[in-house]
Parts: C-alpha cells; sequence; structure tokens
C-alpha cells in the first residue's frame, strides 16, 4: 500500500513539476491576476455597490481560469507521454495504471491549489480594501443618522464584502475544477489527439452548466420526441452539474450556504471525481499502447 | 467482453448515485432566458452566459446601464438594466438601482424637459414612474424574503405616487422580514397615519412604539403621536408626557 | 531444471485498425525462451515484430493468443517488473527534470528507498558516464547522453533481466564499445540480457544466442557458431606472420583439396577507428 502511494506521490511530484515549468501556466495566472485587479477599476459605482460587482468579478475570473487551466493542463499529460514514449519508460516499472492516472490527478490538482491560493489572496485583498473604503465612506455618510441606520448600513457592507461565503465560493471553485480535471482524464483515456480532448472538454463545459436544465426536463418528461428524450437522458446521465458549484447566486442574494449544502455539494464533487477517475482507469487499463 | 461489462458495470452503479446526489444539491435555479436575449447581448456574451458566466454577464451589463444614466440616455438604461435584472434576478442591487433610475432619475429629467408640452412631459413621467414601480415588484417577486425591495418600493409610492396606504403596506411588509431597516414600522405607521378612516390604527402602532422606551422615542414619533392624540381627541390621562 | 528467464509461448498478435477496416498480425505462433544469465540477441528488418515482442514481453500490451512467463510468473502481473530493467528505442524522458531527477523519479517507481536512491544515483551516474551532467535537465543532453541515462533508469534497481530496444543507437564508437563491454559485466554478473539491435556486428561480439524475426515469424534461431558455421569454410587470424610463412601456407592448403577464399592484412573499421582515437587522448 505505502509503496503504491510512493509511485502514485512520484508520478503527482513529477507531473506537477512539468506543469509548473510549463510558461503557459504563468501567462494563466497572470491573466487572472490582472483581472481580479481591474475588476475594481471596472466599477465606477458607489463602494458598497462596488463590493458586490468586484466580488462578482473576481470570483468569475478565478472560476473561469482555474476551470481553463484545469483542462488544458490535464488533456496534454497522456498525449504527450505517448508521443514521446515516456510512458512506456514509466510502466515498464512495476507501476499499475490505476497509479499512473491517479498520479497525473493529483499532479494537477496540487498546480490547481496552489494558483487558486496566489488567486484567492489577491482577490481577498482587494476586496478588503474596498470595504474599508466603503466602511469609511458609510460613516461619514450616515454620521448623523440614529446608531441604529449606522449599524444596519455597516452590516450591508460587510454582507457585501469578504465572508464564509466568499471562502466556500472558492473551495467549491476548486472542486468543480478538480471535477474538470477527472472528466478530461476520462475524455483522453480514449482521445487520440490534445485537440480531440480540449474540443470535447470545452462542449462539456458548456454541456455541464446546463445540465440541471436538461435534468429536470428529463425527468419531468417536458420534452417531445425520443431524441430529444434521448439527447437530455444521455446529458442527465454522464454530464456533470456544473452550475451546481456556482455560488454566485447565493452570494448575490446574500443567502448563506449551509453547513449541510456545503457537505451535500461536496459528496456531489467526490462522487464526480471517483466515478470519472475510476471510468478512465478502466479504458486506459485496455487501451493497446 | 470483460472490460466493457466492467464499464457497463461502473456505469450502473454511477449514474444513479450522481443523479440521486444532484437532486439533493439542487438549490436556487437561475431562472430561464427569454429568446431576444441573445441578440440584445450578443452571441459572446450568450456563450458566457451558458458557460456559467450569467454573473458576470450581469454585473457587466449593470456597469453599462451606470454609463447610460451617466449620458441621460434613458432608452439605452431600461435596455441595459432589463437585461442585467433578467440575467441575475437575485441581485437586490439591480433591482433597487432599476426601480430609483426609472422612478427618481427618468422621471424628473422626463418632467424637466422642455421640448415636450407640460401635458406630454407628466405622461412620461407617469409611464416612468410605472416601469420603477414594475422593476421593484418584478424584483419582489424574485426575491420575496428581502426587505430592501418592499422598502424602496414603500418609499416610491410615498415619495412619487404619495399613496400613503400602499407605503405603509410595504413598510409593513418589510419590518416582518429579517435584516430591516429599525425605521420601517415607525415609517409604516407614519404613513398610515395619513391614510383617511385609519388614524386610530395609526395611533395605536405609535403608541406601541412608544411604549418600547427610548430607543423608538425619536421627535418625529413624538410629534406624529401628539398630532394623533390631537386629531383623536385623545383623553389627557392617556396622552404622553 | 531451472525455470526460463523468458518463456514466450505460441504468442500470437494482431492489430485491429479503427473500425475494423484491416487486420495487422504483427506476430505468429512465437515460441521463445531464454535461459537465466544469457544474453540473446532479438533480429529482424524494421516491422519484423521485434518492438512488439519486447512489449509484450514487458506487460505494456497483451497477445492476441499465447502465454508469457518471466521466471515462471505471469508477464502481466505488476511484481514481474521489478525484475526486468527496460531501455526503449530512441528513450525519451521528461525533458523537464534532470539527469539525477530522472534517475530519482524511476527509482522511486521501482520501491527503492531514500537512501539506496541516493547511492545508485551517483554510482549509475559515473558508470554511465554522465557523473558531471547529473545536474543538466535532459533537454539539453545529446542523442548519446539520453541513451545512456535511459540505460542508467534500466538499471536503477538491480534487476534480473535486461530488456535493451537499440541500445547502441546514436552512439559513437568509443561509447557503443563502453556499453558492450557493460553488457558482458552485467551477464557475468547472472543478469539475463534480451537485446535487438540492426547492429549485426555488435550483436555477435556479445550475444550467446539470436533470433532472427521476419514479418512475425520466428525464422531461425540458436546459438552463433551454430548458426555462422559455415561447413566447409574456417578463419584463421594470423598475427606476425612473415611474408615467407604465409606463402608456404597458401601452397601447403593449395596442395590439397582445400584452397583459399581470401588472404588479406586487414583490421576492422571499428578497430581501427577505437585505435586512433585512444592514441589521440593519449
Amino acid at each position: 500500500m505505502s509503496s503504491s502511494l510512493g509511485r502514485i506521490a512520484a508520478i503527482g511530484r513529477t507531473t506537477f513539476t512539468e506543469l509548473a515549468r510549463l510558461r503557459v501556466f504563468y501567462v494563466l495566472v497572470l491573466f487572472a491576476l490582472v483581472l481580479i485587479i481591474s475588476s475594481s477599476f471596472l466599477a465606477r459605482i458607489s463602494l458598497q455597490q462596488e463590493l458586490q460587482v468586484t466580488k462578482d468579478i473576481a470570483l468569475g475570473a478565478i472560476n473561469f481560469f482555474l476551470s481553463m487551466l484545469a483542462i488544458v493542463a490535464t488533456a496534454q499529460l497522456l498525449p504527450r507521454d505517448l508521443e514521446d514514449r515516456v510512458i512506456y519508460s514509466v510502466l515498464a516499472k512495476p507501476v499499475r495504471r490505476f497509479e499512473y492516472m491517479l498520479g497525473k490527478f493529483f499532479g494537477v490538482l496540487g498546480l490547481l491549489v496552489i494558483s487558486l491560493v496566489a488567486m484567492s489572496i489577491l482577490c481577498l485583498a482587494v476586496i478588503h480594501l474596498r470595504e474599508e473604503a466603503a466602511v469609511r465612506e458609510t460613516m461619514q455618510q450616515l454620521s448623523q443618522s440614529p446608531s441604529d441606520e449606522l449599524d444596519h448600513a455597516l452590516v450591508a457592507v460587510h454582507q457585501a464584502g469578504a465572508n464564509r461565503d466568499l471562502i466556500l465560493a472558492l473551495l467549491l471553485t476548486l472542486t468543480k475544477a478538480a471535477v474538470l480535471v477527472s472528466l478530461t482524464l476520462c475524455v483522453s483515456s480514449f482521445a487520440t489527439s490534445n485537440i480531440f480532448t480540449i474540443s470535447a472538454m470545452a462542449m462539456v463545459y458548456l454541456v455541464g452548466h446546463l445540465e440541471s436544465i436538461a435534468r429536470d426536463y428529463w425527468l419531468h418528461q417536458r420534452a417531445a420526441g425520443w431524441l430529444a428524450r434521448t439527447f437530455l437522458a444521455v446529458v442527465a446521465f454522464f454530464f456533470p452539474d456544473l452550475q451546481a458549484f456556482n455560488l454566485s447566486d447565493q452570494i448575490i442574494a446574500a443567502s448563506s450556504l449551509s453547513n449541510l449544502m456545503l457537505l451535500k455539494l461536496l459528496g456531489l464533487g467526490a462522487i464526480y471525481i471517483v466515478g470519472y477517475i475510476v471510468i478512465a482507469i478502466a479504458i486506459f487499463s485496455q487501451r493497446e499502447l | 467482453m470483460k472490460p466493457v461489462l466492467a464499464l457497463i458495470f461502473i456505469l450502473l452503479a454511477f449514474v444513479p448515485l450522481k443523479l440521486k446526489m444532484e437532486a439533493a444539491c439542487d438549490r436556487i435555479a437561475p431562472g430561464s432566458l427569454s429568446i431576444g436575449l441573445r441578440e440584445q447581448i450578443g452571441q459572446s456574451a450568450f456563450i458566457a452566459v451558458l458557460g456559467g458566466f450569467r454573473s458576470v454577464i450581469a454585473d457587466l451589463l449593470f456597469i453599462d446601464a451606470y454609463s447610460a444614466w451617466e449620458r441621460t440616455d434613458w432608452t439605452y438604461l431600461l435596455l441595459r438594466l432589463r437585461q442585467a435584472t433578467e440575467l441575475q434576478p437575485r441581485a437586490i442591487l439591480f433591482w433597487e438601482m432599476a426601480g430609483w433610475h426609472m422612478a427618481w432619475n427618468a422621471g424628473t429629467a422626463a418632467l424637466e424637459d422642455d421640448s415636450k408640452s407640460p401635458a406630454a412631459r407628466r405622461r412620461l413621467q407617469h409611464d416612468y414612474l410605472e416601469l420603477g414601480k414594475d422593476f421593484l415588484v418584478r424584483g419582489i417577486a424574485h426575491n420575496p424574503e428581502k426587505p430592501q425591495l418592499y422598502e424602496a418600493l414603500a418609499r416610491l409610492y410615498r415619495d412619487k405616487f404619495h399613496d400613503h396606504a400602499r407605503a405603509a403596506e410595504n413598510f409593513e411588509k418589510a419590518s416582518r422580514l429579517p435584516g430591516h431597516a429599525s425605521y420601517d414600522e415607525r415609517f409604516s405607521a407614519y404613513e398610515l397615519s395619513y391614510c383617511e378612516g385609519r388614524e386610530r390604527e395609526a395611533y395605536d402602532r405609535l403608541r406601541t412604539l412608544y411604549q418600547r422606551g427610548e430607543k423608538e422615542r425619536l421627535p418625529r414619533l413624538l410629534n406624529q403621536l401628539r398630532a394623533m392624540e390631537e386629531r383623536l381627541k385623545i383623553p389627557a390621562n392617556e396622552r404622553i408626557p | 531444471m531451472t525455470e526460463p528467464a523468458i518463456h514466450v509461448s505460441d504468442v500470437t498478435k494482431v492489430f485491429a485498425t479503427p473500425f475494423r477496416r484491416r487486420r495487422i498480425v504483427a506476430l505468429q505462433h512465437l515460441n521463445l525462451e531464454i535461459a537465466p544469465g544469457e544474453i540473446y540477441g532479438l533480429l529482424g528488418p524494421n516491422g519484423s515484430g521485434k518492438s512488439t515482442t519486447l512489449k509484450i514481453i514487458l506487460g505494456l500490451i497483451e497477445p492476441t493468443r499465447g502465454s508469457v512467463r518471466i521466471f515462471g510468473r505471469d508477464h502481466s502481473a505488476v511484481g514481474v517488473r521489478r525484475d526486468i530493467g527496460f531501455l526503449p528505442e530512441n528513450a525519451y524522458f521528461h525533458k523537464f527534470l534532470t539527469g539525477a531527477e530522472t534517475l530519482r523519479f524511476h527509482a522511486k517507481l521501482s520501491g527503492l528507498s531514500g537512501r539506496e536512491t541516493k547511492s545508485r544515483i551517483a554510482e549509475l551516474l559515473a558508470t554511465v558516464g554522465l557523473a558531471r551532467a547529473g545536474d543538466a535537465r535532459l533537454s539539453t543532453y545529446s542523442k548519446g547522453m539520453l541513451q545512456r541515462i535511459g540505460l542508467a533508469q534500466a538499471l536503477i534497481h538491480h534487476p534480473k533481466i535486461l530488456v535493451l530496444d537499440e541500445p547502441t543507437a546514436a552512439i559513437d564508437p568509443a561509447g557503443s564499445r563502453d556499453i558492450q563491454n557493460l553488457i558482458v559485466s552485467l551477464k557475468e554478473r547472472g543478469t539475463t540480457i534480451l537485446l535487438s539491435s540492426h547492429l549485426l556486428t555488435q550483436v555477435q561480439e556479445v550475444c550467446d544466442r539470436v533470433g532472427i524475426l521476419h514479418r512475425g515469424k520466428l525464422l531461425r534461431e540458436g546459438h552463433l557458431e551454430d548458426l555462422l558455421a559455415i561447413e566447409n569454410q574456417t578463419e584463421f587470424i594470423v598475427e606476425n606472420a612473415t611474408p615467407d610463412f604465409l606463402d608456404g601456407l597458401e601452397q601447403q592448403i593449395a596442395s590439397t583439396n582445400a584452397r583459399v577464399v581470401r588472404r588479406k592484412p586487414q583490421t576492422s573499421l571499428e578497430q581501427f577507428f577505437l585505435k586512433v582515437t585512444e592514441t589521440s587522448d593519449e
């Protein structure tokens, strides 16, 4: 068991090193950081209103770049190893194919965690600065008002600023990215090229955000015709509900995510990740090298 | 054949578990999109909306609406506010600002438009007031648990429609929701006191607030209570000191 | 009786192309046995099935029919690969790693401990002549250096069997000679070696037995001296003989039924090259 973990860790570390030394990684993270900073300049409305918009755009930027990084980084792993024949020297060692796949998964996940931490620190810093400025402005505006009005206004400012739900949103963004990694590995396990995997995952990404609608239509038999119903069934059965990990509606509505719902969402993420990786391993185990 | 069987088995285990867990995680549905939205916001923005960036696109549309306000382009402002609220109906800020822009800014601009006749100006202002009200009413329909929109609607009725009964009603609704402003009950009582035939009801409410202590005994409340005491001819021994 | 190191039994491999348009028969009823401690050369033209044979032995692909056993165990068992070291043809490794990092990676995959890994890396880098290049990234290595690091990773875990696919490809004659010497020393330590190469002279020098594959079939197999013996020809290589002695020898041969096929004072190009370069180094 420990030697199996050792092999997975070795492949994971090598995968992480491979990706971290790619220039595209730095470019992507830099773009995300620029977008997070510029989000605070985009909103030229009042400071209190800016907070909500800044948070939304920063979260959107992190979500987009982390998802893109997950797909692009994972898509090129298997084809590169196959093309360069590195896979022969790895699998000629006492390495099981599932260990190889798990190592790849954890390598990419490590990269995503580090990217998320970097982007989150900046995002929280920008929001914190905006929140402080909004508090100062509110206190100035309501200096003559009764204290309960001022308190009420300050509560609204803090609700719009960095809070528990923002941290949870970032955690769920990472969960969504991990789901995308596992699904990309799954597609990659039978795909013959990098381009095919990326194109397929772009489609999966779009459809995944509409999966809940497709599932609803299929469950309540709202579609007419067997072709439409079959299509909806395929989407409901195999595509992940990516919209579930999007907390922006929750944050906008300032309705806090309960601990139970958080556990359910993390559980959903775990089911997707385990399911897609098991399928990926099953397919890859039968692949002729 | 064996690997195919293994794959089928995996899928048979995975799919039901997936569907069950997804159902358990269903929360707020973002709402459907109108057919015309794609033409209005363009293909790229529409794809971004489908790709899970609905909220971000709504923010950008809202920022664009702000620019339209600065240019006093009321038609474009209205279009952008409609799009922003359609994309993100859970954003209280959007509905509140939409109501304010239409009723206060666009309405006032219409009233001061010298290029039109006085009658035309009043009609246009009334149209904008109705648009403002419509935004707030639809916002409340999407967010019935939020007091802010009831408060905004109450202010609209009070300041623009001069409909004290409806203003009182909406301040009262707001006061029953968590996170409401501390003045909601007081304002509801004040508005009620301007309604013909509801003076006693208004007095009882003001009295109840007075009895809560110093926190509520603000100058306006005291003045209003005394005025009601006069109007209703309340016996001296029952009046406030 | 000792278990053979590698036992390939009636292996057939058919590759199906997409949409089942065509079937490619890569190997047909292949039977092969390699004894422990033997150096076996697998020869054949391009497309004969050599690489397929090696991949099947390594468990990288499964045969369509037949079986392969490594020291009596099924080839697809992962544990079997602890006993095998493999140098692929045109070995590619992670270019972003250094030589030492590559060996460390493969040591971890083979289950070596930290301490053992450290000593083994130093030892192997010296053995393959890359002691000074261990900290450079593989992207800066020449083809020959990549081949050497490939050999090092194949040896990192003291394998009982070494499978070498074109081990001296892209290596200069001096380096080639070093690798040959290394192969022989490994054999002396009891390592079984399966070698696939196009360089027939080298195969001739190191291998005990060879097999010749062609279009997926093993055409001939056996000990070199048996395969190469030409019944009615014998070769002598004579040193320091005077011209008179050689003339006398030729006359004596002519007086019998035998005849001299060739008389030529000559060395091989390889030996000449080595002599010149070694002299130049001195």
